[in-house]
């Protein structure tokens, strides 16, 4: 018994003894009356502040331990364990879906269909589907750039100085002195500060949007911008908000909601964009810009304009809407546009301030990651503006051939024309037989009614069309007019991968290459087959 | 000296004999080696006059191949016509033993060097059987990590000193970065701050303008920073300097020679551009034919062209899969592939770089787990792996994937951005060079910019997959087609690696170049209907206005070009292992990466690579492109690089080394000195992979 006690306070003592050691060493060490300060005013004789500082501790230092990796494992409850065996199993039995599903016999006709050219492209290309010269309504030429023999002796000299690619992405000793003086051209041509040059039109926009446009930050945007928008803006992770398809009115609406919203939330100022298009690659409408610029500059937004079917074919020299409604270029923050489209060449441009510019140089995917577009190619870019500023001749040929085909088109009444009367591109819908003549002109319709909801894509009143029927009737008028020498093509879609479908049409691009009696030709043909058709 | 025009050249009249020996026999008659400008061009124009003579004497035999358009006849293919043969930057004369009649006329020195010696060649296959070697990252001694990390630190700590000072005393400098008018800044003050502080000070070695054919040499356009890399003012002068960092791997950047010619006579016929997207009126029968050629160059079924390489993955990839698949990616895959990923909708898991057991028990999880949270199954599974990586020269373990393929059938897709044209017996990519079967990849997608000296890119796949993509990708719909100019490159290119097959009449005999030839080379009128993959492209699947001159027809310069780009890359690869540095990659790679890390070292690389004697421009990589530490220059070998531009690429990475100390890799006493390399290139370059 008394052994018992004795060993128990030779114990006690040990430990004591070792306990004011660790203190004596605790002490000694360099920065511990600061931690023994804290420990002490944290305590206030209230353990539980110090149970809770130390759960907390713990929390942190299991944090920090935890594998960053494998967090996607770890995902909660959601894992389930296998054994080997049982993976193996899962395994053999999974049988995955094919990769592609072979076309149905409607989409392979279609793909056959697609007009094939033999040779230089032009206003009257022979076709290889009908071996046939025809009359070009479908090929995107609209000032005959394609045809221009300087353009094509100055490339021609071009490949003979640049070879044909450039071996490097702009970065790394792909930038050619013809990209840079075809930057210039742009700028000079657009009076902005700068302008970068992208190798594709369609990449132009949806990799420069990213290039802004970050998480948090607000876009704004029209409900029918275009698939490469649409693209460029799910990559930028921003809150999107939409507004009815080029209705100004809607789009203010919407700017008053999102300030709305950020003065109730009390939230940071973030970056606001809105984005929309000059003329519509969907339908063709027309923006009006003035309206914009001042709805832009009263709400402090920033405005990416893509004028990817605007410039080079609009505004007496072709500089686009800014030059038709005679806003200067500088207003527009972010002015995206196409060589490829408006100069015949290849690739696009996003022009505006310097900063805007050198910003696209290290933050824009598919500038920094990309080889540069060809050298000849940016040649033919800078000669094409070369001849549009001192042509201005073609600009008012084109408008007239413009002019020619509306005044056939605008009288068959089994379409209608959602495109803008001046714009060289003209989208053909089927009239529904039902009297919903209205989707034509939604603003009319919805101005009466409850606005749209600004967070989905899909309007209040979406259009409604059968997009199979009207592709397939549209389709088999596209046929029998190649098959009368005159080429056209319906709007070719992916279905299925963008926002919003889009109403199938007929796409006629006018050409000035074409003389009027031409057009109206061709027109005529196509008029002719409507009416027969949809009587 | 009067242009001699291709059809009627030197080089065409040697065909009825043999021109495979002459091309290709080493020529030890010449014994002193005259290195000056001048006894190179009175050799020259001593062989010049020889094969006139021989052309006087016989004037009909002329190939079969070359009937058509001989009003390509401005191009002026001799050395004479470069633009100056001021030699004082040795970039200008080869160097070495002049080569004889046979062998002039076909390129330009500063566009594509003039290499003869047969050693200097070297075939890029995998031994079929041998294990794949993988590689091993070397580590640098700690000291080197350690002062790398305390470079970026000061860095990092004088960026937000000069920050913090610099938006209270000179705010208007700062004022895109912060907000103003109601407006928020376009780049926030975080968001750039690498780009501003740490980039800027290094922007003399990015967007470089240049000028002339991104060939051998390219034209620097000079210019000098007043402020610190504020401005650049652009100068009347330019640097004629070596270049070793363009993607030109076969060396077909070329503003002369047969591609050229090709191009021209393209663009006479179908000008400049096709006027739209492929869907909606800009197609052309060029379009076809080129994507036929593509498809069996690559060997497969089908092949649809889009105009940008980048846009290839990006709106290619949300047509093959969507919600509900699953894609695993390499972590190093390119950002196109990510872009083309996340538009795409399918969820997206990595695996560590080249890591195949990794990939394996990744694949093992996510079958036996499905899609998170349902549990479903996946839709399908899509591998997407590069076949060679553009930051790290390493190469996918192809067979270890299609093994893992079958078990996991899952889809494969090869990026063969770097890889097509640039390794394989064939340069047919990386199925080639591990003797695969292409079609057992499901996808092969890979880029023109590269090995072929154009532009665009081109995914291939049987002919359901591509029809389907076709009419589902962005690219047919809305995007540009591809422009004649490039598409005839392309053709030209590719129709010059495989070899054009004439197949009646004059049969082009490179069997005796080891060429596999699936056609009989007897001279019965055996027609060859069906292709044979990988083997010489029927004249008919070509245009029938190409006219390619003899050695690029006949596959001979093709082969050449393919092995002295092989050559090259063993040959820098090894070079620089034995010096000491530390590399990265797969030998075979034309993209050799030297390990640099410390980030000050980079820009001190590229100033004294570039103030050489013979200037050398070259790349530097840094984060976020690599991991922090390893920031690395990158070499991409060409095959228009001779032996002697390699060494002295090697020289003046040996010099610039010492000094900078860069030496890491190899003990002091493994080493070689820098003439031992030089002097026993062709040794080095033929050790067996796994013997290195």
């Amino acid at each position: 018994m008394a052994s018992a006690t004795s060993t128990l306070d030779t114990m006690v003592l040990s430990i004591a003894q070792s306990l004011s050691a660790v203190e004596r060493t605790f002490y000694k060490l360099p920065g511990s009356a600061i931690i023994e300060r804290y420990v002490r005013s944290s305590h206030q004789n209230d353990p539980g502040r110090t149970f809770l500082e130390l759960i907390i501790f713990f929390l942190v230092v299991r944090t920090l331990l935890q594998s960053r990796t494998r967090a996607d494992r770890n995902n909660g409850k959601n894992f389930i364990e296998f054994t080997d065996k049982e993976i193996d199993e899962l395994v053999e039995d999974w049988v995955p879906e094919p990769l592609s599903k072979p076309l149905d016999d409607v989409e392979a006709a279609e793909l056959a269909a697609i007009p094939v050219v033999a040779g230089h492209n032009g206003p009257h290309p022979t076709l290889v589907n009908t071996g046939k010269p025809t009359i070009n309504l479908a090929s995107l030429n609209f000032t005959g750039l394609a045809n221009n023999e300087h353009v094509k002796q100055r490339s021609l000299e071009a490949m003979r100085r640049y070879g044909v690619g450039s071996c490097g992405p702009t970065g790394f000793y792909g930038t050619f002195d013809a990209h840079l003086q075809c930057e210039n051209d742009i700028a000079e041509f657009l009076d902005t500060e700068g302008a970068i040059l992208y190798s594709q039109g369609f990449s132009t926009i949806s990799s420069a949007i990213p290039a802004f446009c970050k998480r948090g930050d607000i876009i704004v945007a029209d409900r029918a911008v275009t698939l490469a928008i649409q693209k460029g803006m799910e990559i930028s992770r921003s809150t999107i908000r939409w507004y009815d398809h080029n209705d100004l009115h809607s789009l203010e609406e919407v700017l008053q909601s999102v300030e709305k919203e950020r003065r109730k939330r009390k939230g940071p100022l973030t970056r606001r964009f809105i984005i929309t298009e000059g003329i519509f690659e969907r339908d063709g409408t027309m923006t009006d810009l003035p309206k914009l610029i001042e709805l832009k500059q009263k709400y402090k937004y920033r405005l990416i304009l893509d004028e990817s079917f605007s410039f080079g074919t609009v505004g007496r020299t072709g500089r686009g809407l800014t030059e038709l409604y005679n806003v200067k270029a500088s207003k527009v923050d972010m002015l995206v546009g196409s060589c490829a489209i408006g100069l015949c060449a290849s690739g696009g441009f996003c022009a505006g301030s310097r900063t805007v510019v050198e910003h696209q140089r290290i933050n824009s995917p598919a500038y920094v990651f990309s080889a540069s577009m060809p050298p000849l190619l940016a040649v033919s870019a800078s000669e094409g503006i070369n001849i549009l500023r001192d042509t201005p001749s073609l600009l008012t040929r084109l408008q007239e051939n413009v002019r020619a085909a509306r005044v056939l088109l605008d009288q068959v009444e089994c379409i209608s024309i959602p495109s803008h009367p001046a714009s060289p591109i003209i989208h053909l819908y089927l009239r529904n037989n039902s009297s919903s003549d209205n989707l034509l002109h939604p603003s009319a319709s919805m101005s009466s009614s409850k606005p749209s909801n600004p967070s989905s894509p899909i309007p209040r009143d979406p259009p409604v069309f059968d997009i199979e029927k009207e592709e397939r009737l549209l389709q088999e008028v596209v046929e029998e007019a190649m098959a009368q020498g005159v080429m056209i093509t319906k709007a070719k879609r992916a279905r299925g991968l963008e926002i919003t479908e889009a109403q199938p049409s007929i796409r006629l691009a006018m050409s000035s290459a074409l003389s009027k009696a031409d057009t109206e030709k061709a027109v005529h043909v196509l008029v002719k087959i409507l009416k027969r058709k949809f009587r | 000296m009067p242009a001699s025009s291709y059809p009627t050249s030197p080089m065409a009249l040697n065909r009825g004999s043999s021109p495979t020996s002459s091309l290709f026999k080493k020529q030890k008659n010449s014994s002193s080696s005259p290195s000056t400008a001048a006894s190179y061009l009175s050799a020259l124009s001593q062989a010049d006059a020889r094969a006139r003579n021989a052309q006087r004497g016989t004037p009909t035999s002329t190939p079969a191949l070359s009937l058509s358009s001989s009003l390509t006849s401005s191009t002026e293919d001799t050395v004479l016509a470069e633009e100056d043969t001021d030699d004082s930057d040795g970039l200008a004369v080869p160097v070495g033993k002049p080569p004889n009649s046979e062998q002039l006329y076909t390129t330009v020195h500063t566009e594509f060097g003039h290499c003869y010696n047969e050693e200097y060649r070297n075939i890029s296959q995998h031994p079929l059987g041998a294990p794949i070697v993988r590689h091993v990252d070397q580590e640098p001694p700690y000291y080197i990590l350690f002062s790398t990390y305390i470079s970026y630190l000061i860095l990092i700590v004088l960026g937000h000193m000069r920050d913090f000072l610099g938006k209270r005393f000179h705010s208007y400098s700062y004022r895109h970065l912060m907000p103003h008018d109601g407006y928020a800044p376009l780049n926030s003050d975080f968001d750039s701050f690498y780009t501003r502080r740490l980039k800027q000070r290094m922007d003399e070695c990015f967007l470089q303008p240049v000028t002339g054919v991104a060939g051998r040499t390219i034209s620097l356009l000079d210019r000098y920073t007043p402020d610190y890399n504020h401005t650049q003012i652009m100068l009347d002068t330019r640097t004629r300097a070596l270049n070793i960092s363009s993607y030109n791997y076969l060396g077909f950047a070329q503003a002369r020679g047969g591609c050229a010619d090709a191009v021209e006579e393209g663009m006479k016929r179908y000008g400049v551009t096709f006027c739209g997207s492929r869907l909606e009126g800009g197609s052309s029968d060029l379009h076809i034919l080129a994507e036929s050629v593509v498809a069996k160059f690559v060997g497969m079924e089908a092949a649809v062209i889009s105009s940008m390489g980048f846009a290839t993955n990006s709106t290619f990839i949300p047509a093959l899969v969507s919600k509900g698949c699953l894609v695993i990616s390499d972590e190093l895959n390119h950002a196109s592939i990510r872009f083309g990923v996340r538009n795409s909708g399918a969820h997206v898991r990595m695996f560590k770089h080249n890591d195949m057991k990794a990939l394996e028990s990744l694949l093992r999880e996510v079958i036996s787990q499905g899609q998170p949270k349902t549990h479903r199954p996946w839709k399908k599974i899509l591998l997407i792996v590069e076949g060679m990586y553009s930051m790290e020269g390493t190469m996918v373990d192809l067979p270890t994937v299609l093994t893992l393929k079958e078990k996991y059938k899952f889809y494969l897709f090869v990026d063969e951005a770097h890889s097509i044209g640039a390794i394989g017996p064939h340069g047919r990519g990386v199925c080639d060079y591990f003797s695969v079967d292409p079609r057992k990849v499901d996808v092969l997608m890979g880029t023109f910019t590269k090995s072929f000296g154009a532009s665009g890119g081109y995914i291939s796949g049987n002919t359901a997959l591509i029809d389907r993509l076709r009419i589902r990708g962005y690219s047919g719909a809305y995007a540009e087609a591809i422009t004649p100019p490039v598409l005839t490159q392309i053709i030209a290119s590719m129709a010059s690696i495989m070899s054009i097959d004439a197949s009646v009449g004059l049969a082009v005999s490179v069997n005796k170049l080891g060429l596999p030839t699936s056609s009989s080379s007897s001279s019965t009128l055996h027609q060859v209907t069906e292709y044979h993959h990988p083997g010489p492209i029927s004249q008919r699947a070509l245009p029938h206005w190409l006219s390619l001159p003899p050695p690029l027809a006949s596959g001979a310069e093709g082969l050449m070009r393919l092995r002295r780009l092989s050559f090259n890359s063993y040959y820098l690869h090894r070079g620089l292992d034995k010096l000491g540095f530390i590399t990265y990659g797969h030998p075979s790679s034309p993209i050799v990466p030297l390990l640099i890390f410390n980030p000050a070292k980079m820009i001190m690389f590229h100033r004294m690579m570039k103030d050489r004697k013979t200037p050398i421009v070259i790349v530097v990589v840094a984060y976020p492109a690599t991991p922090l530490v390893t920031s690395r220059v990158r070499f991409c070998v060409s095959a228009s690089h001779t032996k002697e531009d390699i060494d002295s690429v090697l020289r003046a990475c040996d010099e610039i080394g010492d000094v900078l100390d860069l030496k890491h890799g190899l003990s002091k006493g493994e080493r070689w000195s820098v003439n031992e390399v030089c002097e026993r290139a062709v040794e080095l370059v033929h050790i067996p992979d796994n013997e290195h």
